[in-house]
């Protein structure tokens, strides 16, 4: 079992703190979902765990079985078994999706038991057709020219391909239609095993109806301020932010509601 | 007979930051030197490669030959052609360029010669490789002709490469001539040896509604000045002209891409990137110039260049000289560091940062790379950015 653990976490980005003191525990074997208001800070812990160097952790720990991850490099923390599929992934022409895969997987093995090109490609085509994504889009430069929705399926490729222990998964679903959601969901559901945990970040209660999560945390504010099953994300659907936050008795500003009066005030 | 004395008096051309007169580029002595081997081109990939003297590949698609495509050696097409070779040569790079073109128009003594008539189409790819020996020391002198005629569409893969490690200079001037319609993409791979001194000069004119585009690599391991031009004569005339470069030790690669939109609604864009090691020298000098009527006319260029090591040296210096106020213009320069964000997400996926900052360095390439004509030369600017990157920890 491999075990993700987040305690009482601090981050701050330019200067500015975003998370104020953030508890978590993911195992493999679980799936969690993170939901909260726009601008609390779900992407920050995305990105803090994966070790953007943007994120500065100011206190507080995150560990990965025990080992912390303040002291490994991006590429030790994938090594490690954590993988982020990003919102907004790169595009590097020069670079085939193929090869870059290939890379991804042989930087886990050792000099002299590189994965055979037969073997990556068996790997590949199985993974690859299971997604509904064509032979062309995996010789393409590495998503140079994908449209948004090509660009998540080809982030839940590398997952499958990789095959990690603890995968977050920042916003999936956003920018895919009801079909590309579905096998988007599908590729994550095919991971669920006592060997895989995901923490999945998500604006709307649709996508947790394709992957029922064991735990709902709501984040506001920069911490978690209600964790449940999956009946609270159907909750939140109904009721909204604002109504938890009252429930709850919190003193916090959502982010929307500050747009909305800048705007009047504009 | 060489007329040295005018030809002495003519300027050397002007490549802006780079120092190169005490190249001794215009003093050569043109090489004789013969081989029997073809080093490059085979199993009918159509195309022609010429080594020093010697044409030892020479094969076109039978759709080519019927179409009445010409490709050969310039000591023979002269010899076959020679009014027709005679008339052409010079009429797009100037006999009096410069002292440099003025040289080498009367001292070469290869090269290859390319004529396409009217409205021809392939699909294959034109390979002309030209091979510097350097085996007597002595000097490289080459031309090219590339004429394209009216509406044709043909895609060229030039290479240069040198053979052999004396200590030698070269001088190689390659003219196209695009006419009304056609469609041409030019692509280079210059690869040419450590202890070549190289001045290359090319250059383009370009018709009404011609297109044509370049696709340069710089991959020299010598001092190299290169010129890469578009005259864009035409009405609606069009040329990307984009370049990439590499240096390595203590090499200086000198650049200037120009384009001159002399006819209304012209197109030029220039596209510059250059990664720099060690203690070279790289630099880009992009010229864009609109003359007094060329109205409706478009010059835009980029030029953007990575230094990876401290002591290297590099330049990125954008011009846009316009005359004419009905146009559009634009520039960007920069000199910057590896992309942060292209390593992180590399890295968030296991990859070492040595591996993945070889990855980031090709994809800051890769607009070029990926435009290479064909499979095999992708490859081979993949490898030479990857030989090339080995001398990044010296």
């Amino acid at each position: 079992m491999t075990t993700l653990k987040v305690e009482n976490l601090h981050v701050s980005v330019a200067g500015k703190e975003i998370l104020k003191g953030l508890d978590l525990i993911v195992n493999t074997g679980e799936i969690h979902a993170i939901m909260g208001p726009n601008g609390t800070g779900k992407s920050t812990l995305s990105q803090t765990i994966m070790g953007h160097p943007a994120y500065q952790v100011t206190q507080g720990n995150i560990y990965i079985d025990g080992q912390n991850l303040a002291e490994m490099s991006v590429d030790a923390r994938a090594r490690a078994g954590l993988f982020l599929a990003m919102q907004y992934p790169s595009e590097i022409q020069g670079v085939t999706n193929t090869e870059f895969m290939r890379a991804a997987i042989n930087a886990r093995r050792p000099e002299d038991d590189q994965i055979s090109v037969m073997s990556f490609i068996e790997k590949l085509d199985e993974k690859r057709e299971f997604l509904a994504m064509t032979e062309e889009m995996a010789e393409r430069y590495l998503n140079e020219g994908f449209s948004g929705g090509e660009k998540k399926r080809n982030e839940i490729l590398q997952m499958m391909m990789i095959q990690p222990q603890i995968a977050i998964l920042d916003e999936i679903d956003s920018g895919l239609d009801i079909d590309a959601l579905k096998v988007v969901s599908r590729g994550v559901n095919s991971m669920r095993s006592n060997e895989f945990g995901a923490l999945m970040i998500t604006h709307y209660q649709r996508l947790l109806d394709y992957i029922v999560p064991d735990f709902v945390h709501v984040m506001m504010d920069g911490k978690i301020v209600k964790t449940g099953d999956a009946n609270l994300a159907k909750k939140l659907e109904a009721e909204g932010y604002a109504g938890l936050r009252d429930e709850l008795g919190l003193d916090v500003h959502l982010t929307d509601e500050e747009t909305n009066s800048y705007f009047v005030e504009d | 007979m060489v007329d040295n004395i005018a030809i002495a008096s003519l300027p050397l051309p002007e490549f802006a930051k780079v120092r190169y007169s005490g190249w001794q580029l215009d003093e050569l002595t043109p090489a004789t030197e013969n081989t029997k081997t073809t080093y490059f081109l085979k199993n009918t990939i159509s195309g022609i490669e010429v080594s020093g003297q010697s044409t030892t590949y020479q094969h076109l698609s039978e759709n080519m030959i019927a179409q009445g495509v010409i490709v050969m050696g310039m000591k023979q097409a002269q010899m076959v052609y020679g009014p027709l070779v005679n008339k052409l040569i010079g009429s797009v790079i100037s006999k009096r360029a410069d002292r440099l073109s003025a040289q080498n128009y009367e001292q070469f003594n290869t090269g290859i010669f390319v004529y396409i008539p009217d409205q021809v189409k392939f699909d294959d790819v034109l390979h002309l490789t030209l091979n510097h020996l350097a085996m007597s020391g002595q000097d490289f002198v080459a031309r090219i002709f590339v004429c394209v005629g009216a509406h044709a569409k043909v895609t060229i893969l030039q290479e240069m490469h040198t053979i052999g490690s004396e200590k030698t200079k070269a001088s190689v001037v390659i003219e196209v001539l695009a006419k009304v319609g056609a469609q041409v993409t030019y692509a280079n791979i210059d690869s040419l040896g450590e202890q070549t001194t190289a001045f290359i000069n090319r250059e383009v004119l370009v018709k009404d509604h011609a297109t044509v585009d370049w696709q340069n690599a710089e991959f020299n391991d010598g001092n190299v000045v290169m010129r890469v031009a578009s005259q864009l004569n035409g009405e609606g005339a069009t040329s990307h002209a984009n370049v990439i470069g590499l240096t390595i030790k203590k090499q200086t690669q000198g650049l200037v891409t120009t384009v001159l939109n002399k006819g209304r609604h012209t197109v030029g864009h220039i596209f510059q990137r250059g990664v720099i090691l060690n203690r070279s020298t790289l630099v880009f000098n992009g010229i864009g110039q609109i003359i007094k009527g060329a109205k409706g006319s478009d010059a835009q260029q980029e030029s953007r260049v990575l230094m990876l090591s401290r002591r290297a040296r590099g330049d990125a210096n954008p011009l846009l000289l316009i005359d004419e106020n009905d146009v559009t213009a634009g520039h960007a320069a920069s000199v910057g560091r590896v992309d942060d964000e292209q390593m992180y997400y590399l890295m968030s996926r296991g990859i070492s940062e040595r591996v993945a900052r070889k990855l980031v360095i090709r994809g800051f390439m890769g607009e070029v790379l990926m435009k290479m004509p064909t499979r095999a030369a992708q490859q081979k600017v993949m490898s030479e950015i990857e030989r090339k990157l080995q001398y990044e920890d010296d």
